[in-house]
């Protein structure tokens, strides 16, 4: 199931997610993570796109697996962060 | 006794040769062969560029810009799509382990701005920072600024809007949304002023340089010395060029 979002992040940027996931399990496939943010460094941005392929869309599980990946690696998002990514991923379903 | 840094004059480029040269810049200078650089720039042909984490095909109408003889390019640096036509454009590289820069990004966006600021005000423009990366005049914006942190070296490009045609802007540009394409070329004309709009007059490109080399020299306490790419950095240019900013796949890479 192809499906996706635009979310305008509370004080931050425009985000717009393109996500594949199954239906029956809720797990990510593919997300492309798109939007006029910053991240630091700008490769983060694939490596967070690999590391949440086959997790779960629920969101505390999100944010956790991202805010993980933010914490291990040292990167800096300005005009987005965990929770804003979780939401705008998480709108893919609405 | 006054640092000395670099001051580059490259005249107008095309989009991959600007971002090719603000590219190899950082790298050079990463490597300490050159000193802190300011660049100042215009595009030939006009051109939009995206922020590297922006999808050139939903930003980008590219027949359009086909059309319009309009070219296109993906920055290293994030950010939004910015139409370059009429326009004084910067880049400065310089350590991140400058004195003049803090540590902290956003405290270095507001550092580097402020130079900018200074410029405006040689040119009798009143203007403040806003985070995350605009600067205003009037509540307008008047300029728009990325940083990228590469091999322990800060790139920061920024435009000065000398004057702004929205209705160009939007033609080369995707909306979600046809039928609110003139709402939005509205809203863009409330939001955005240039430097001919605040003053009324246009300003020549040399003048408004002049103003904001000045604006580096006192936001820094330095003294800008005009000064050449080396043979190293135009070599480099050429590599990225073809590597990257002229490449199809780095521009339409997401």
């Amino acid at each position: 199931m192809n499906s996706k979002s635009v979310y305008k992040v509370p004080n931050g940027k425009l985000l717009k997610i393109n996500l594949n996931y199954n239906e029956k399990t809720k797990n990510i496939e593919t997300v492309r993570i798109t939007g006029d943010f910053f991240a630091y460094p700008e490769e983060a941005i694939e490596l967070i796109e690999e590391e949440l392929k086959n997790v779960r869309l629920e969101k505390n599980t999100l944010v956790e697996k991202i805010q993980s990946v933010i914490n291990e690696h040292g990167l800096e998002f300005i005009g987005l962060n965990a929770e804003g990514l979780t939401e705008g991923i998480l709108m893919c379903l609405k | 006794m006054t640092e000395e840094w670099r001051l580059l004059l490259t005249g107008a480029n095309t989009a991959a040769n600007n971002m090719a040269i603000d590219r190899a810049v950082l790298v050079v200078n990463s490597e300490g062969k050159v000193p802190p650089t300011v660049r100042f720039y215009e595009w030939i042909p006009p051109a939009i560029s995206i922020g590297y984490f922006q999808s050139l095909e939903e930003e980008v109408d590219l027949d359009m810009c086909d059309k319009h003889g309009v070219d296109y390019v993906r920055r290293i640096t994030g950010g939004g799509a910015v139409f370059h036509e009429h326009e004084l454009t910067y880049s400065i590289v310089i350590p991140e382990s400058h004195k003049e820069i803090p540590k902290n990004i956003m405290d270095s966006y507001g550092r580097i701005c402020g130079a900018i600021i200074k410029g405006l005000k040689n040119l009798e423009i009143e203007s403040l920072y806003k985070p995350i990366n605009d600067i205003i005049s009037n509540g307008k914006k008047i300029s728009g600024n990325a940083q990228t942190r590469k091999h322990k070296t800060v790139l920061q490009h920024g435009t000065v809007l000398m004057n702004v045609d929205v209705e160009k802007m939007f033609s080369v540009l995707k909306v979600p949304d046809e039928k609110i394409r003139d709402k939005l070329i509205s809203d863009v004309k409330e939001r955005v002023t240039s430097v001919k709009h605040v003053l009324k007059k246009d300003v020549p490109f040399e003048d408004a340089a002049e103003a904001m080399k000045k604006g580096f020299e006192e936001e820094f306490n330095i003294k800008l010395i005009e000064g050449e790419l080396t043979e190293e950095e135009i070599q480099l240019a050429k590599k990225f060029e073809k590597e990257f900013f002229g490449s199809k796949e780095w521009n339409h890479k997401r």
